[in-house]
């Protein structure tokens, strides 16, 4: 395919080929539409969506409308679409339109899935939103130490080791001490990380694998011997971050209970995508810690201390990790269980190089990680018939489809894992 | 340059395991057996000499009863999940306290973790017990190749399906337990404090041992629907087709929280999560959102997480630790039969723990008419 040639993220030029094959899948789409959902509903059946949240103060009346009318709308549409496509085709903005069209599909989706029962869809958008957090800030843990060159596969275990430390010391002082303490945990277990793979030059992912799982002892060992002992149980239970309602934003119908009544990790998340993506792409900062990630002989000629930079990227993104794991504890349920983190850490990776190590497609990345692990559990409460096993898989089949070129090929850093040699 | 890594890498490794392996102080005894064959081994680089068996914990008391020690392999979730595998080893724990009995336990990490845990304890412990129905292939492996040593196993009845005939094998006791009686029992509590007309429930995994409990809570509230003509559903289980709500893991808590979450969008304010330290998730979003109630499961709640006592409704009991007890002391007094164990409402197996204030009296008068019911078996509990 011509896509192996062009990267198409950030390409203006889209080659006919390309542009007839998505066209054919923008039809195809159409086709699933009509087939898999439009012609399987009565055409008298209503679907549902609730709009509010359980208390919620903003009121906001139910979302009901005949299934099958918008079903038959959302296949025309993409019909058009395609056929367009097709005939005149829509240059730069394909990308767009295939974005706008799965969009489209996973409306059909839930409406099929709801027709003749009701959904809370602001719900699913909130848990969706929550779910991506630790995900997402997991990925900028990524992207930091990626771009300067450093693989950082031990998230996992920083996110951990940072829940254990918020706990015990958001027990012990208050929420903020917790936090501050979490994310040092984060930014030591990172400063190791860096000895180990800048200093020794030891295989990165050896490195990573070696912290993981003395994370997992360390803490499996301290929460067995004292959090869950009752004489300690003063250790396990922290103040957590209480939900702060933004004035104004907050009273918006629909998004407001959404996006802003959360606690600060939520907040957080999206400073850090600003900061993160300003700071990387348009700061002096940002271009010498990408420098060192893409060439470093090349930043060392001109000056750039290689060492010092990447140091400076792995703690910092030790320390993010740190923040991502004390959401768990502080932000999400206050106590501490062993191997509470789950395996997100690892799956904050795949949305790193989902997001072609890129803050905002990270965030992109999380959210819809996040969207389907949430959809399984609603899915499974309208007894849909879809193995919720499948829809667990979904998000990682597409990050294959990424990783293959398929959709647009993902650039990661030059010097990635690859140990810096001063001559 | 070499050997400043190496040295770097293995004492990592060292503290790590080590910090693994170190237990009360008294005494550090791990299996030999274990420490070549230790799952953490196999990803690291450290010379397999210098390790030890992670997570392994021994204590003794300097008591009678000398020279017998008890050993349990935990599921994943780890020994102080305040559900299943910590209400197993509270009954360890008393028998070390009335009989001066030693013990062990070793936490599985992962399910390949099984086959290596259970051959760690061979030489070392008279009694292994391995409590979770995800081991029943590793345990009865162990059983037959070791006629001499004796085991306990939580939640499985071995069954050959080749054969399709029922398993007893002289050194193994199965300890199985009808759940679903005592989720019966809650069920009906929960119906009858609904304010919403809907209840909730979600599983760790989809197997026998946990979806039985939803059973039992679905026939609960069912029952309670057809003596008082009450309309109460239920969400996230459907006993006809087997199917419902699952977090896929025994672990993440904040899985937990979006269960709680999602369940009360859908208006449920009563929800029985059968995924151990997992619901304790649930009962902080239950708590924050307030207005709505847990349903504790294999262990008080109110007990073991007492944060969450004031929104704990009941817990459905499964009293492991006393079977766990009498195992122990039968193996003691030479009175051990291997075979099935059957825990119920009539013999105390399994149980409903104390009720919230919320529930009326009547209701409390009810359910002992319900036990009563369930023991005679007039009334049906699950499919």
């Amino acid at each position: 395919m011509a896509s192996t040639t062009t990267p198409i993220i950030s390409s203006e030029y889209v080659s006919p080929t390309r542009q007839r094959v998505m066209g054919f899948v923008f039809l195809g789409i159409a086709l699933a539409i009509l087939v898999l959902f439009a012609m399987q509903v009565e055409p008298d059946q209503l679907t549902t969506f609730k709009m509010k949240l359980p208390r919620s103060e903003v009121d906001i009346p139910n979302w009901v409308f005949s299934s099958s009318l918008a079903l038959n709308i959302l296949w025309v549409i993409c019909a058009l679409l395609g056929g367009y496509q097709l005939v005149r085709g829509f240059e730069k903005r394909t990308n767009l339109v295939l974005g706008l069209i799965s969009g489209m599909f996973i409306f059909g989706f839930l409406t099929w899935a709801t027709s003749g029962d009701s959904l809370n869809l602001a719900g699913l958008l909130r848990n969706t939103l929550l779910k991506a957090v630790p995900i997402t800030l997991g990925a900028f843990s990524g992207i930091l130490c990626e771009r300067a060159g450093v693989v950082n596969i031990a998230i996992e275990g920083m996110m951990l080791t940072g829940a254990f430390v918020a706990t015990v010391f958001g027990s012990l002082t208050n929420a903020w001490g917790g936090l501050i303490a979490g994310v040092l945990a984060g930014g030591v277990l990172a400063w190791v990380h860096a000895i180990l793979s800048i200093k020794y030059k030891t295989d990165q992912i050896i490195s990573g694998t070696v912290i993981n799982i003395f994370s997992v002892g360390l803490t499996s060992f301290l929460s067995a011997r004292f959090l869950a002992q009752p004489e300690y149980s003063y250790l396990n239970s922290p103040e957590d971050f209480e939900i702060y309602k933004i004035p104004i934003l907050s009273e918006i119908p629909f998004i407001g209970p959404i996006m802003f009544e959360r606690n600060i990790f939520v907040y957080a998340m999206f400073i850090f995508l600003f900061v993160l993506h300003f700071g990387l792409f348009f700061t002096r900062w940002g271009l010498r810690l990408r420098s060192v990630g893409e060439h470093p002989k090349a930043a060392d000629t001109l000056g750039i201390n290689v060492y010092r930079t990447r140091y400076m990227a792995v703690i910092l993104g030790g320390m993010m990790a740190g923040f991502a794991g004390s959401y768990f504890t502080l932000g999400s349920v206050p106590r501490f269980d062993e191997l509470l983190t789950g395996g997100k850490g690892f799956i904050s990776l795949a949305a790193m190089i989902f997001g072609n190590w890129a803050p905002i497609g990270s965030l992109g990345a999380g959210l819809l990680f996040g969207f389907a692990d949430s959809l399984k559990n609603n899915l499974a409460l309208l007894k849909v018939a879809i193995p919720s096993e499948f829809l667990l898989m979904a998000p990682y089949i597409a990050t294959m489809i990424v990783l293959a070129g398929v959709v647009g090929r993902g650039q990661m850093p030059a010097a990635d894992g690859q140990p810096y040699e001063k001559e | 340059m070499n050997k400043k890594i190496f040295s770097l890498l293995t004492l990592l490794m060292v503290a790590a395991l080590l910090l693994g392996a170190c237990g009360d102080g008294e005494e550090t005894e791990a299996p030999e057996a274990a420490a070549t064959e230790a799952p953490e081994v196999v990803v690291t680089e450290a010379p397999p000499a210098e390790t030890e068996a992670p997570e392994v914990v021994v204590t003794e008391a300097p008591m009678i009863g000398e020279g017998f020690t008890a050993c349990e392999v935990t599921d994943t979730g780890g020994i102080d999940d305040a559900s299943f595998n910590e209400t197993a080893w509270n009954g360890i724990v008393n028998a070390e306290a009335d009989f001066g009995i030693s013990s062990a336990f070793v936490e599985s990490q992962q399910q390949t973790d099984y086959d290596v845990n259970i051959a760690g304890f061979l030489d070392t412990c008279d009694l292994i017990i391995a409590v979770g129905f995800l081991m029943d292939a590793a345990t009865q492996a162990s059983a037959n190749a070791n006629p001499d040593q004796m085991y306990a196993i939580v939640d499985v009845d071995f069954f050959d399906f080749v054969a399709f005939e029922d398993i007893t094998l002289d050194n193994v006791k199965e300890l199985t337990y009808r759940t679903d009686q005592a989720a019966f029992l809650a069920g009906y509590v929960a119906a009858s404090v609904t304010e919403t007309g809907i209840v909730g429930t979600f599983g760790g995994m989809s197997f026998g041992s946990v979806t039985i409990f939803m059973d039992g809570f679905y026939y609960g509230v069912e029952y309670y629907n057809a003596q008082n003509s009450a309309d109460v559903q239920v969400i996230g289980w459907d006993p006809a087709a087997q199917e419902g709500l699952f977090t896929g893991n025994f672990e993440s808590t904040d899985d937990g929280r979006a269960m709680g979450v999602t369940l009360m969008d859908e208006g449920a304010d009563v929800i029985l999560p059968v995924a151990g330290p997992v619901g304790l998730g649930t009962a902080a979003a239950v708590q924050e959102a307030g207005n709505a109630w847990i349903i504790g499961v294999d262990a008080d709640f109110t007990l073991t997480a007492p944060d969450f006592a004031d929104v704990t409704l009941t817990s459905v009991m499964k009293n492991m630790d006393a079977s766990i007890y009498d195992v122990i002391s039968d193996l003691l007094n030479d009175l051990f039969v291997g075979g099935l164990y059957i825990g119920t409402l009539e013999n105390g197996g399994v149980g409903l723990a104390g009720l919230n204030d919320v529930v009326s009296a009547d209701v409390q008068a009810e359910l002992v008419d319900i036990i009563a019911g369930i023991i005679a078996g007039d009334i049906q509990t699950r499919p």
